[in-house]
């Protein structure tokens, strides 16, 4: 049963492109304030993963669960309203409207949610506390990766939803600018969301409350999965640990 | 929603300002088009219901345009005897005869155009007939009392205005509608009034010692018969009345309402190219415009639009596009218009009727509704399509930042 505190399940979830089954069997559970990682090979499905628990893409078969009610029996209208106001989702390219600046921007699932006004001041805020204060009129093709994806976190919790859903959101990005961006995730629960993150890199990942990895289409808990490393991991190990070496500093808008 | 509208049209500034020029122009030209077709058609029927009469007489000698002549009369100093009315009247299936007595043109130089001002006598029948077509029309007129066209005396053709005519002076009876006529310079007065001032021109004495007393002459008949089918009987025996010709209004009308109906048909099928054409490029772009940015409309589902709002967005740009378009349309359309209006006019034998401000409204929010309703036609297919589409698959393939 679904209790009060599980805010997003996916049960006996599978999803197939063509002939390729990509999820087998995949079942997950997340309470609100809870952190979780997901590593897996690429391709194995961990955007299509996000994708379904996000409410962007349906599942073949299996259910998934948000706030006590089954979705796939939901109307368009009420799965919209859900992925508005109970998912952040970070897209991994970044997917800001190039002709908004960056404050409207941000401001996006407001202006859907029709309290675009309400919420100026807190995007503000946002953008401020992730050091892109100065950059609210900027459009989105005069900034960098890192500030781009740093909007499009802004964007994502810009109506306080109860779930960050962020895929592989330090990919292309330095150590530094990477560290910033997973100190500001990973300080989320804290502040009641819960963050489902996917990424690539061991040592943010080994920072979650649950740490799972994708592989063959199933979930596995990751510290089981982890003895024999991935290519991915081989890479992270490359990449030193970003997170370590930035925490305690401050975010800044430098390039 | 509005915002992101207009964020978006911006972006495409150059696209949107063809979408709204091409919009404009077709808004303009079926504006215009429609207004220049009504227009001509009322005017018709205005001249139909001015000449008021199946036939015309005058005499043999007139050498007239009877396209002219239809709407105004005979514009010619030639005479034929009084008389002759009489016997028209007597032929069998003639309802009614008007006689009009023709005195002279007068040139007016004014302005810099050169018109002609002719001065005719009707009989009081006829006054009452031109009365109803008049919003100022008066049933009778006193001797010294004249109707002035609708493009004579501007400002100052008021009932009771004073006018000197050849060295009288007269009162304004009332002013006739415009009607793109003749009649619109020609001042009408009382047939013995007519005749009194065209005995005393010196001018003119001449015509009296040939043809007798102006007392005694008439310039033109005009006929109405009882039934149409009568016409060719009665025109036959018009004929040998004496020295007279006789003009079918009929046929001559049918003839000139047939070369204008060509003219309406060539205007409204231009129109209508124009309109199909910009119908189509207006589909074909708002549905390649919707197509081509799916992975923002994607990226709008997935942010927590519903369909119908994304539905709503889509649609709501090609109102704001095809709307801009109308307005920026309509002046361009009247400029056209009021253009092939003074085309129009400066060949004044063109029955032509200026357009009401209910014609106006209806022909401009005819324009305006259909390139709207097209705009939204055009942009809500591939808008559900787009919403239909997972979010997920479809923002895979669009192209966003
Ligand atoms: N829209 C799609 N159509 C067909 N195949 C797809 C589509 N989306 C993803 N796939 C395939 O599904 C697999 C998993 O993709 P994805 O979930 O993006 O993997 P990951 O995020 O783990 O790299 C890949 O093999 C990919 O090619
Ligand atoms: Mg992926």
């Amino acid at each position: 049963m679904v209790s009060a505190t599980t805010f997003l399940e996916a049960r006996g979830v599978r999803r197939s492109f063509g002939t390729d089954p990509i999820l087998r069997d995949v079942n997950l559970c997340i309470r609100s304030g809870e952190s979780v990682s997901i590593t897996g090979p690429s391709g194995s499905g961990k955007t299509t993963l996000l994708s379904i628990l996000a409410l962007l893409l349906k599942p073949d078969a299996g259910e998934v669960w948000v706030a006590g009610s089954e979705t796939s029996s939901l109307s368009d209208r009420e799965r919209s309203r859900l992925r508005n106001q109970f998912f952040g989702y970070v897209f991994q390219a970044t997917h800001l409207v190039g002709s908004l600046p960056v404050l409207d921007n941000v401001l996006v699932p407001a202006l859907i949610a029709g309290s675009g006004r309400g919420r100026r001041d807190y995007a503000r805020s946002l953008l401020a506390g992730l050091g892109l204060g100065n950059r609210e009129n900027h459009l989105p093709h005069m900034l960098s990766l890192g500030q781009r994806r740093r909007v499009a976190l802004a964007r994502a919790l810009v109506l306080e939803p109860p779930f960050i859903l962020a895929d592989e959101p330090t990919n292309d990005l330095d150590p530094r600018r990477a560290g910033q961006i997973a100190e500001f995730l990973l300080g989320l629960p804290a502040r009641g969301h819960a963050l489902v993150i996917v990424t690539h890199d061991r040592a943010l990942a080994n920072e979650a409350d649950i740490r799972l990895d994708l592989h063959d289409g199933v979930l596995r808990d990751a510290a089981e999965s982890s003895d024999e490393p991935s290519v991915d991991e081989t890479e992270a190990a490359v990449l030193h640990d970003p997170f370590a070496r930035v925490r305690g500093t401050t975010l800044d808008d430098q390039q | 929603m509005i915002r992101l509208i207009l964020a978006g049209l911006l972006r495409r500034r150059w696209q949107s300002t063809a979408t709204i020029l091409a919009v404009g122009l077709g808004v303009g030209l079926l504006f215009a088009a429609v207004l220049l077709q009504r227009g001509l058609q009322q005017g018709l029927e205005l001249g139909r219901q001015r000449l008021g009469a199946d036939l015309l007489v005058v005499p043999a000698t007139a050498i007239v345009d009877p396209d002219r002549a239809l709407f105004a009369g005979s514009p010619l100093n030639v005479y034929m005897d009084r008389g002759l009315g009489d016997k028209v009247k007597a032929i069998p299936g003639v309802r009614r005869t008007e006689t009009q007595f023709f005195t002279q043109s007068l040139r007016l130089e004014c302005c810099s155009v050169d018109t002609e001002i002719r001065l005719v006598g009707i009989e009081a029948g006829v006054v009452s007939r031109l009365a109803a077509m008049s919003r100022e029309g008066v049933p009778s007129l006193q001797s010294d009392e004249v109707i002035v066209g609708g493009r004579l005396l501007g400002g100052v053709g008021k009932r009771g205005s004073l006018v000197e005519l050849l060295g009288g002076i007269f009162k304004v009876g009332f002013r006739l509608e415009p009607s793109g006529t003749a009649l619109d310079y020609s001042i009408l007065m009382p047939i013995d009034t007519a005749r009194k001032i065209a005995g005393k021109s010196e001018a003119l004495q001449f015509l009296w010692k040939e043809a007798g007393r102006p007392e005694n002459l008439i310039s033109a008949i005009l006929v109405e018969v009882e039934s149409e089918g009568d016409i060719p009987r009665i025109a036959e025996e018009l004929e040998r009345i004496g020295p007279v010709k006789v003009i079918r209004a009929g046929e001559t009308f049918q003839r000139f309402k047939k070369l204008t109906d060509a003219f309406i048909l060539v205007l409204a099928a231009a129109g209508a190219i124009t309109a199909i054409g910009g119908i189509v490029y207006l589909v074909s772009h708002f549905a390649s415009v919707a197509w081509d940015r799916k992975g923002e409309w994607a990226l709008y589902r997935a942010l927590g639009a519903s369909r119908s709002r994304t539905v709503a967005f889509v649609v709501g740009e090609a109102v704001v596009l095809s709307g801009s378009g109308a307005i920026v349309g309509l002046p361009l359309g009247y400029a056209f218009f009021c253009w092939g209006l003074s085309r129009l006019a400066a060949q004044n034998a063109f029955p032509f009727v200026p357009p009401s401000a209910e014609l106006l409204a209806v022909a401009a929010s005819l324009a305006v509704v259909l390139y709207v309703l097209v705009g939204i036609a055009s942009a809500a297919v591939p808008a559900v399509k787009v919403a239909r589409l997972e979010p997920a698959l479809t923002m895979a393939q669009g192209d966003i930042d």
